[in-house]
């Protein structure tokens, strides 16, 4: 899998990348591995707290419903759905990038723009459940549901999960924003100045990662 | 794939060079404000560094002298005090409330804003693109971000000392209940909302920092500069980065988790708690006090390599060019520094034997903390072998290097002491602990940093500073660390616990009344002679002996082939190639041979 | 994958033409696609039927989710093509996780008995069963869950 490393080639000898990589993707690399500290932070205090307590809600039993299908019991489906979302958008995200490597606009203007669309969508999926959940009473300090076994749940549950999922789309809505800016310098020629679409390729390992992340929110708040 | 762009080349060419050629054109062109204040030079930079650390850490050593004359003097009211603290201080006397906030913001300041930030920052900053062989940083925008975030966290934090109910007083390690809830203490209120936003300030600073540093060392090393012929302070900057790109998010989620609790009617941390003050039996159930302590030492050992490790990188250069030898078992070192590296993120429990934690769980963290015993020993064993023999030039640099190896190793032995956690119980919380840390981490690195200042500091400005003031500040220094922190240790074994306001009451302290008014006393002492270093520092900016020759200390590394005062980008003509490590000195009957000149046809391995 | 890395090393050959591949990337889709499919087929109609195998789902959860991060850090983040050191200098720092999640659940699991331990009251009010009646009051979406239970099995 690993790149073709030409023979004698003294990629640690300085003078160069030894990565044959610039160093802003280096950046933002190590920055996704600080950030995945960040949420690995949040998600083990989840399972540390989940772990030390007796009981804990169903998330079958939370997370049925399904917009505009009342009282229907779908548990999963709708997060399946925000899940098909975010992948796509990570699809598209790589076909922008793609496009970048050819140095095509057009294509890139268009992925890009089908990626927003996503994460908006991704969005609008996450308002609507939060809106949901709050109807039935959850909020940071307020849970209605109770433990798988019946007994009274504490309130961490909806503590975690709006505090978590929240700070998911928070990297969401900043991943959208940046790739609108892309968007914008992608239009105005920016990169086809400079000769190269590298920063779309930063936008993109950016994007990628809200997604990664998500795959891990999604086992950890709807599957456990 | 990804690379596809960049096919042209068989490798990246770091297109900074070009970038930075840009600079040099408009080079003049710099005003005051982009020269002195929003500078984008990694040189600048690190003198902002240093000197707001100097500020900082003026501050905070001024609580340890106010909180240390209760501790010395009890029974005594000091009514000047009043004069200077207002209400910190009614009738002379600090009031125990303020007595707390003054220990806390103590240890915040010192930890954070002066080892993690004066001392990483200055001397990362400063060295890492003169010793690789760079223009500047790889983000020289970032960089100067990192300043100026870590310049606004220190204005939330000093704010904090003069809202009406207080900083935070809960300890510098801010353990909740204390610190989630606002009715537990005045200090729990205002303050401590600050006391977050200055340090969240403080971790985004801390990482545009770290991930410049890190990819500045991988990518822009100049040609020849192999990792293996790095200087040692390079590894020790650069796993000092990637410790803080690794711990510091991890608290930055305990401390969101905090703001809920405080905030958001959350209870991540709280459970079963009856507030005395107001009566006050609270709803919060299911949390776990013990979580927060987990996350905060995740990163709070880390933390201690952070301050540690540019301490020993900078004593390793220094010790091997005024031995006029190579640094022995360089390897081994590089080695050592990545062993600490991994297991810092391995023990963080040791911090809470005591505090409920599993004892089976302990014992894992008393074998894995003990581990770090083994590269310990080997950093210290190179120190001692590197001087073995050598021809000591005992500058004021020298001697600081030297100050920080001895107090590594009389607090590093304590170290071991305490990582049973057996002996925990009896020495947790005790003046044993204090001692223990002031040494290891807190003086040592201190010392770590003075020998970088006098080092450096010719390459700084241009200037030497003082030698005899310089003498003095070290003998008083180092005598009086130790004069301070032995007796600690004593104190400690006999139970003394800390973070008390008054040991007068009990019986079986009042025996250490007599030593604790010797600290005092000591510690007021140590204090007035880094007031003299800082005089010697300013005046040698302006009025110091002028540096005559590009490399005073006969060093082999790179930044002693820069300009005497040298400009942004550092080199003026191509940056010179590297040809060999940077340790070959007294090799072929030759003085010391720089990292520059290539290897000679009869030249011996070394 | 074999194939696709000597495609791969062909493009850095010709160099030239520059083209883009998506072949991999609508592979990578589809896997993972297929994988949250089977996460959602088996959380939502098999494993609610066999509680006590809870453990043995959460197991097969924790293999899905790492083979889909896998795919998405491989391919769509690219990490699996760039040179090997890289790839280690990300790797590495991420076995931390190993040891952070252990000692964090085994303290949290202690914590729990603990409580339980000593802490009488805490047990009781954390183990009884709501009374029936109490659960109405909260609205008919619990109600109506109860009842709508059994059918979930169809």
């Amino acid at each position: 899998m690993a790149q073709a490393v030409p023979a004698n080639q003294k990629w640690w000898g300085g003078g160069k990348s030894p990565f044959n990589v610039e160093y802003g993707k280096l950046m933002m690399w190590y920055f996704l591995m600080s950030d995945a500290f960040t949420f690995g932070a949040f998600l083990i205090s989840y399972g540390t707290v989940r772990f030390s307590s007796n009981g804990w809600p169903d998330p079958n039993e939370v997370f049925k419903s399904f917009p505009g299908m009342g009282h229907a019991n779908m548990p999963l489906v709708f997060v399946s759905v925000m899940t098909f979302i975010l992948i796509m958008s990570s699809v598209t995200m790589v076909l922008a990038v793609g496009a970048g490597h050819m140095n095509d606009r057009k294509s890139v203007l268009k992925w890009l723009a089908w990626t927003i669309v996503g994460g908006a969508a991704f969005l609008g999926c996450q308002a609507w459940e939060w809106a949901h959940l709050h109807a039935e009473g959850a909020w940071w300090g307020r849970n209605p549901f109770h433990n798988f076994d019946g007994t009274e749940a504490s309130t961490n549950f909806t503590n975690f999960f709006f505090t978590i999922t929240g700070f998911h789309g928070f990297h969401v809505l900043s991943g959208v924003v940046i790739n609108i800016i892309m968007f914008i310098m992608t239009y105005r020629g920016v990169f086809d100045r400079r000769g190269h679409y590298l920063m779309i390729e930063k936008a993109g390992l950016y994007w990628h990662f809200v997604d990664l992340v998500w795959v891990f929110v999604f086992t950890c708040f709807y599957l456990f | 794939m990804s690379n596809d762009a960049l096919h042209g080349h068989p490798e990246v060419v770091t297109t900074h060079d070009a970038h930075h050629d840009e600079h040099h054109v408009h080079h003049h062109k710099e005003t005051f404000i982009t020269k002195y204040v929003f500078s984008q030079d990694h040189k600048m930079i690190a003198k902002q560094f240093l000197i707001t650390g100097m500020v900082w850490a003026v501050l905070g050593g001024l609580m340890s002298v106010l909180f240390r004359l209760q501790l010395g003097y009890p029974d005594q009211a000091f009514p000047w005090l009043e004069d200077i603290l207002g209400r910190w201080a009614k009738g002379g006397k600090i009031s125990a409330e303020n007595y707390y906030a003054l220990v806390t913001m103590h240890g915040t300041v010192l930890v954070f804003f002066v080892l993690t930030g004066g001392l990483s920052g200055t001397f990362a900053n400063f060295l890492i693109p003169l010793q690789i062989g760079a223009r500047d940083m790889a983000s020289p925008m970032m960089n100067m971000l990192s300043y100026w975030f870590f310049f606004g966290g220190s204005i939330v934090m000093v704010s904090s000392l003069f809202v009406q109910t207080g900083p935070f007083s809960g300890g510098w390690t801010a353990y909740p209940p204390l610190s989630a809830l606002g009715d537990a203490s005045p200090g729990s209120k205002v303050g401590m909302d600050l006391w977050i936003t200055a340090m969240a300030l403080f971790v985004v600073s801390s990482l545009l920092g770290g991930l410049n540093y890190v990819s500045t060392v991988l990518n822009m090393r100049t040609k020849g500069m192999s990792m293996t012929r790095m200087p040692l302070t390079m590894w020790a900057l650069f796993f000092t980065a990637v410790l803080g790109i690794l711990s510091f998010p991890v608290l930055l989620s305990g401390f969101i988790l905090l703001l809920f609790d405080r905030h958001g009617g959350t209870s991540f941390y709280l459970s079963d708690i009856y507030i005395a003050t107001t009566q006050q039996a609270l709803p919060n159930e299911g949390g776990s006090a013990i979580l927060f302590q987990h996350l905060f030492w995740f990163l709070g050992h880390p933390e201690v390599y952070i301050i540690l490790l540019p301490a020993m990188g900078l004593s390793s250069e220094i010790i091997s060019v005024n031995a006029r030898k190579p640094i022995f078992g360089y390897m081994a070192m590089v080695g050592s520094m990545f062993a600490i590296t991994i297991l810092a993120f391995l023990v963080w429990a040791h911090h809470m034997f005591v505090t409920g934690l599993n004892p089976f769980l302990g014992s894992v963290f008393v074998l894995l903390t003990l581990l770090i015993a083994v590269p310990s020993a080997i950093k210290v064993f190179n120190w001692l072998t590197t001087i073995w023999k050598a021809n000591i030039r005992f500058t004021p640099g020298m001697l600081f290097a030297l100050g920080f190896v001895s107090l590594f190793i009389s607090g590093g032995l304590t170290g071991i002491f305490l990582g049973n956690s057996t002996l925990d119980i009896h020495l947790h919380d005790t003046y044993f602990v204090i001692a223990h840390f002031h040494i290891v981490m807190g003086v040592s690195a201190f010392f770590g940093m003075f020998a970088g200042v006098y080092h450096w500091f010719p390459k700084m400005y241009g200037r030497f500073l003082n030698n005899t003031l310089a003498y003095i500040h070290f003998w008083v220094t180092l005598a009086g660390a130790y004069m301070i922190f032995w007796p600690m240790h004593y104190e400690g074994l006999a139970g003394m616990p800390r973070r008390y306001f008054d040991y007068s009451n009990w019986e079986s302290f009042k025996q250490f009344a007599e030593l604790n008014k010797f600290i005092s006393t000591v510690a007021i002492i140590v204090f007035a002679v880094q007031l003299l270093f800082l005089f010697n520092f300013f005046y040698s900016i302006f009025k110091g002996r002028k540096v005559t020759t590009m490399n005073p200390w006969g060093a082999t590394t790179l930044e002693w082939t820069t300009p005497i005062r040298p400009g942004h980008g550092n080199w003026v003509g191509e940056i010179p190639e590297v040809h060999r490590w940077a340790y070959d000195y007294s090799k072929d009957g030759r003085d010391f041979i720089p990292q520059t000149e290539p290897i000679g046809p009869n030249e011996s391995h070394h | 994958m074999a194939h696709h890395e000597t495609t791969h090393t062909e493009a850095h050959g010709h160099g030239e033409k520059k083209h883009f591949d998506t072949k991999p990337i609508w592979r990578t889709f589809w896997i993972l696609l297929i994988i949250t499919a089977i996460e959602l087929i088996v959380g939502m109609f098999i494993a609610p039927h066999f509680h006590n195998l809870k453990l043995m789902f959460n197991i097969l959860y924790i293999i899905f989710t790492g083979a889909k991060a896998f795919y998405i850090i491989a391919e769509f983040m690219h990490l699996g093509h760039e040179i090997k050191n890289m790839i280690m200098t990300i790797a590495v720092p991420a076995l931390l996780f190993i040891w952070f999640i252990a000692a964090f659940l085994w303290d949290g699991n202690s914590y729990k008995n603990l409580r339980n331990n000593y802490d009488r009251y805490h047990k009781e009010a954390t183990t009884t069963p709501l009374p029936k009646k109490a659960e109405a009051g909260h609205g008919e979406h619990s109600e109506h869950g109860a009842e709508e239970k059994p059918e979930a099995v169809h």
